[in-house]
């Protein structure tokens, strides 16, 4: 933990980044999002169990990038995220360099190719509790699954924080927003609901990095990181690719082998 | 006694292939049963799996999606992409419990118009088996008291 | 509010015979937005069509939905007059009430059910029709030609001598294909080479007309008029430039012993070689799979003794692009080989050959000099037995279909024999003699009754050998299919033909459709039957189905008039069936927000950045823009787009929403 506060420290003062986006203390143990410009307050910035949230949402919120260049603590999703982003030409390596902390060590990743490097490294994130859940729901039967995405979704108040959440719901306008035509009903009912988050999941296939960060998000505890982690694994399962892994494009649902395998065409 | 149940089949297709295809069946006058409504596309690639959530949510009790065999794609691989797109959305779909009976995909050519009767009737016979598609319908009413 | 008209066709009793058309009309005046709807006999005749557009006028209609026939029929004819009466054409759409509908469905209450919501489809997604404006683009006033047997030259010919160059493409050494092997043509039994060849000549002598011989297409990129081809020029080993074609090289060549293609097999060739005394081009070829030199490394004795040192080793296939406006494919067929007869000994009874061998037999110019002689001894036949059919209209060989052109020409071999050989006795064994056409059947019976040709109806079930002569068992069906045997010296087999073994291939990289058997499909049976669903790809000759010489001639020449009447245009109209990135005032400006997924799902390559900026030059936002020239419109894109940025003209997300909130 110090040494990330020494070296968020340094690379402000330096003027190498002119924000850090680290966690800060919240409510009780909870840990938020702290923004850091002054050197002096790096102190303030934590790194531990608690700190899960994917910050590399920020990196995309244009109040964020007029302070400048961004250093980010990242955790290995985070990692995964820049990538994507880079990719997507959302994000250049000039404006950001990443503060990786893996197995409890800082390491200061200042290119998009040091970055890949550290990702190649890390295992495929699905932490061992959503294993679990898609592995309960995979062992149910279909009008099982349906029963209990019903009472879940019907939960849902569209309040989009796990859109929010997303560091790859980046999209000015989402789907849900457009009206001509009316994809997504804009009330919140099972069925509509089923829509948006059948839909967002799709949307993050093969570029979910799977932190889960949407659903932390959720106000009313519906686990949809299910939804989109289940779609990112069924990418890799298929077409061998995932999401975050590399600068360049590699967007499995935009590309195609001749002879992708499957046996439900007649 | 009720009217035997008919079922609302939607059919999204490809011009170049599935199309002129089920073109083909007419011109060969090649019977089949008449529950199903076509969407002509372009090309599979301008399947939006929106598109196919909508015919269900909007009452369809199955749906037929259709275009060129690999490699003959009018547009050269339209259907390649399409074929991911599937390929995911199939599986998702049954991750959220949706019954991948009544949705099948096929390639149908324009040379296939005997194919093309035969697949028809074969969903159109089983879902009728499998009767109205009644429970995302039934998802509307789902928490409203 | 909408004002839509609906129009339904009767098409004689071929939609009013199932579907209660007048139901239909009624019911789509009570579909919201409709204020006029009546049924009428034919829609696409000339009173039809009037009938549309006064009432386009009348009734100031700003959208048509015709519900007749299949739109890929009639969907220009009902845009024009929808033009013609002052409205946008893309605000027509049609419903397909026949081959979807009246067609394939029993008559009664679910058909005409179903017809009123074909109706109900097409008038939502009318209403959200938008005016387009057609897309101009240049067109690449030259044709590609691939194939250059009779079709091939006489599709070439003619557009070049309408004054539009050609690149005509060959894969063999030389052009002329199957026809320059023929030894006499039907019904008029001249020589199939004295005909030919100075089309060959003429061909090679054009000024308009590039000759690229032992080349093949490797892709083909574009569209109509804008088409890019890569060929691969595959190396002769010869310089062509210098060489005079004197025919040192074959004289000296040490391989002598390669079966010879182009006599089918019944004399040999060296390694180095021209295919034919007439070909065109008259230059060797090496054959690298053969040639001593490539094989151990030593010998070049051709390039010792060549007089203009043609040859080159070394040289290397070369692949060029080019700019091609419009392709004809013309690219023949092939027969079914005598190996795939188990019960005519598998190929392995040397005497029992196929029709090309016997044309090269009869030819003046074949390894016999036109004297009939068996391949096992040598020998004349004293009894000669022709099987038609051989595989065609055999379901178990695969081949349902008629080969058509095996009915004339086995009552042309079997004439040609009797000329040759008089006292020989020829014997057909056919299912039906098919000899329709231009004094066709004369010439058959002229084969029975003057020149003495024995016809027997029936199947030959086996031929085997026996004591050096072939026995051909068979049925008479005409006499109680009673039981044949007859002793044979020679039997020839009627072979079917069949598509190109790399149809299929071609095909796709052309993207072409084509029917079960390979055979390339024409855009319409009877009434486009040149065109190929690509448009700017046209057919000639057997490539598309067994075809006889006048027929391959004719349609060749049909395939050249639609190239230079697409050639004529100064530049090419296209439909705006394309796909469209969203531009929206400042500061969104679209919402695109630039991730680009879109560029690698395009199969065009149409996809391109659009980079905003403000007056100082500051770039504000990267966006996708579509080139509209090379979008065709799949709309894959569309659906890859997270924001709904991109739409498709025409098939529309607003359209097909529409469509679908209807079902």
């Amino acid at each position: 933990m110090e040494a990330l506060q020494t070296k968020a420290k340094e690379l402000l003062a330096a003027g190498t980044v002119q924000v850090a986006i680290g966690y800060g203390k919240g409510t009780g143990n909870a840990r938020r999002p702290l923004f850091v410009t002054k050197p002096e307050r790096a102190a303030d910035l934590i790194v531990d169990a608690a700190c899960t949230q994917n910050l590399a949402t920020y990196l995309t919120k244009h109040e964020v990038r007029v302070m400048g260049r961004m250093a980010v603590v990242a955790v290995p999703s985070t990692l995964r995220s820049i990538l994507q982003l880079a990719a997507e030409k959302q994000i250049r390596e000039e404006q950001v360099l990443a503060l990786a902390v893996i197995d409890g060590q800082v390491r200061e990743l200042a290119t998009f190719e040091a970055i890949e490097e550290a990702v190649a490294t890390i295992p495929d994130a699905m932490s061992e509790a959503d294993r679990n859940m898609i592995d309960k729901l995979s062992a149910m039967s279909v009008p099982e699954r349906r029963a209990f995405w019903a009472d879940e979704l019907v939960r849902c108040v569209k309040c989009y924080a796990c859109r929010a959440s997303c560091p790859m719901c980046y999209c000015e306008r989402c789907t849900t927003d457009v009206n001509r035509p009316q994809w997504i009903p804009v009330a919140s009912h099972a069925v509509g609901n089923l829509e948006y988050h059948v839909m967002r999941a799709m949307h993050l296939a093969g570029r979910c990095v799977e932190c889960g960060t949407c659903g932390k998000a959720c106000p009313v505890g519906i686990p949809v990181h299910l939804l989109t982690i289940y779609a990112e694994d069924s990418v890799r399962r298929q077409f061998g690719q995932r999401g975050g892994a590399s600068a360049k494009l590699d967007y499995a649902m935009s590309t195609f082998k001749p002879d992708d395998k499957e046996e439900f065409i007649r | 006694m009720a009217e035997p149940f008919e079922p609302k089949i939607t059919a999204f297709v490809c011009n170049w292939c599935t199309y002129a295809g089920a073109d083909l069946t007419g011109t060969s006058r090649i019977k089949y049963q008449p529950n199903v409504r076509v969407i002509r596309l372009p090309c599979t690639g301008r399947i939006d799996f929106m598109m196919v959530l909508k015919a269900f949510t909007r009452g369809s009790d199955g749906v037929i999606i259709s275009g060129c065999h690999p490699n003959d794609c009018h547009y050269t691989s339209g259907n390649y992409h399409a074929r991911r797109r599937w390929m995911v959305f199939r599986d998702l779909l049954e991750f959220v419990g949706i019954d991948l009976e009544r949705i099948i995909f096929s390639w149908v050519s324009a040379a296939e118009g005997a194919k093309w009767a035969d697949l028809v009737n074969e969903v159109t016979s089983k879902v009728r088996a499998l009767g109205p598609y009644r429970e995302l319908r039934q998802l509307a009413a789902v928490g409203i008291d | 509010m909408a004002r839509v008209g609906v129009f339904v066709c009767h098409c004689g009793e071929n939609i009013a015979g199932t579907v209660d058309v007048a139901a239909v009309a009624k019911a789509a005046l009570d579909m919201p937005g409709v204020v006029h709807a009546v049924d009428y006999k034919y829609m696409c005749s000339d009173p039809g069509q009037t009938l549309l557009k006064d009432a386009i006028k009348e009734k100031k209609l700003d959208g048509v939905v015709v519900a007749a026939c299949s739109p890929r029929m009639h969907e220009p004819t009902f845009r024009r007059a929808a033009e013609e009466a002052g409205i946008n054409p893309f605000l027509c759409e049609m419903a397909n009430l026949r081959e979807h509908c009246s067609w394939v469905h029993d008559k009664g209450a679910a058909t005409t059910e179903k017809a009123i919501d074909l109706v109900r489809l097409q008038v939502e997604k009318v209403k959200r029709d938008r005016p387009l404006q057609p897309i101009r683009v240049p067109i690449t006033k030259k044709a590609l030609v691939l194939g250059g047997g009779i079709a091939g030259i006489q599709a070439a010919l003619d557009i070049a001598n309408s004054g539009n160059p050609v690149l005509l493409v060959e894969k063999s050494p030389s052009i002329g294909g199957h026809m320059s092997q023929l030894s006499e043509t039907f019904p008029t039994l001249d020589c199939s080479q004295c005909i030919l060849t100075p089309r060959m000549v003429e061909v090679a002598r054009h000024p308009l007309i590039t000759l690229y011989t032992y080349s093949e297409l490797e892709k083909l990129d574009g569209f109509i008029g804008n088409f890019k081809a890569t060929i691969r020029r595959k190396a002769r080993k010869i310089d062509e430039k210098l060489c005079n074609g004197c025919g040192v090289c074959q004289q000296k060549c040490p391989v002598k012993k390669i079966p010879d293609e182009f006599n089918e097999g019944l004399s040999f060739r060296p390694a180095i070689y021209v295919p034919f005394p007439q070909a065109v081009p008259n230059k060797p070829v090496i054959d690298v799979k053969n040639c001593t030199y490539y094989k151990t490394g030593k010998c070049k004795a051709c390039e010792k003794l060549c007089p203009t040192k043609a040859i080159r080793f070394d040289q290397e296939d070369i692949v060029e692009v080019h700019d091609v406006g419009a392709v004809v494919l013309a690219t023949g067929f092939k027969t079914m080989p005598v190996g795939n007869f188990s019960e005519y000994g598998y190929g392995k009874l040397k005497d029992v050959i196929d029709g090309m061998k016997f044309e090269r037999l009869a030819s003046a110019s074949g390894p016999t000099g036109g004297a009939i002689r068996r391949p096992s001894d040598g020998k004349e036949p004293q009894h000669v037995v022709f099987i038609a059919c051989a595989g065609s209209r055999d379901r178990l060989k695969g081949v349902p279909y008629c080969s058509k052109v095996c009915c004339m020409y086995t009552a042309k071999h079997a004439m040609l024999y009797r000329h040759k050989v008089h006292g020989g006795q020829a014997t057909v064994f056919y299912m039906d003699i098919r000899s329709a056409g231009k004094n066709y059947d004369e010439f058959v019976r002229r084969a029975i009754e003057e020149d003495g040709v024995k016809y027997v109806r029936g199947r030959v079930s086996r031929v085997y050998e026996e004591d050096g002569q072939l026995v051909v068992k068979g049925a008479d069906t005409l006499l109680g299919a009673e039981p044949v045997e007859i002793r044979a010296d020679m039997v020839v087999l009627a072979t079917a033909v069949q598509a190109q073994n790399d149809a299929e291939e071609l095909a796709q990289k052309l993207h072409v459709s084509y029917d079960p058997y390979k055979f390339f499909a024409e855009a319409h049976p009877k009434l486009r039957p040149v065109e190929t669903n690509t448009a700017g790809v046209f057919l000639a000759g057997a490539c598309q189905a067994p075809r006889d010489i006048p027929e391959t001639v004719a349609q060749a020449s049909g395939a050249a008039v639609k190239v230079a009447g697409l050639f004529s245009q100064p530049t090419l109209t296209r439909e705006p069936i394309i796909a469209v990135v969203d531009r929206q005032p400042p500061p969104v400006f679209s919402s695109c927000v630039g991730c680009f997924l879109c560029k690698s799902a395009c199969p065009y390559q149409a996809i391109e950045e659009e980079v905003i900026k403000n007056r100082n030059g500051d770039v504000l936002k990267v966006v996708a823009k579509v080139n509209p020239g090379l979008c065709q419109g799949c709309g894959t894109c569309v659906s890859t787009c997270r924001t709904k940025a991109i739409d498709l003209e025409g098939f529309s997300n607003e359209q097909v929403f529409a469509e679908l909130m209807c079902i």
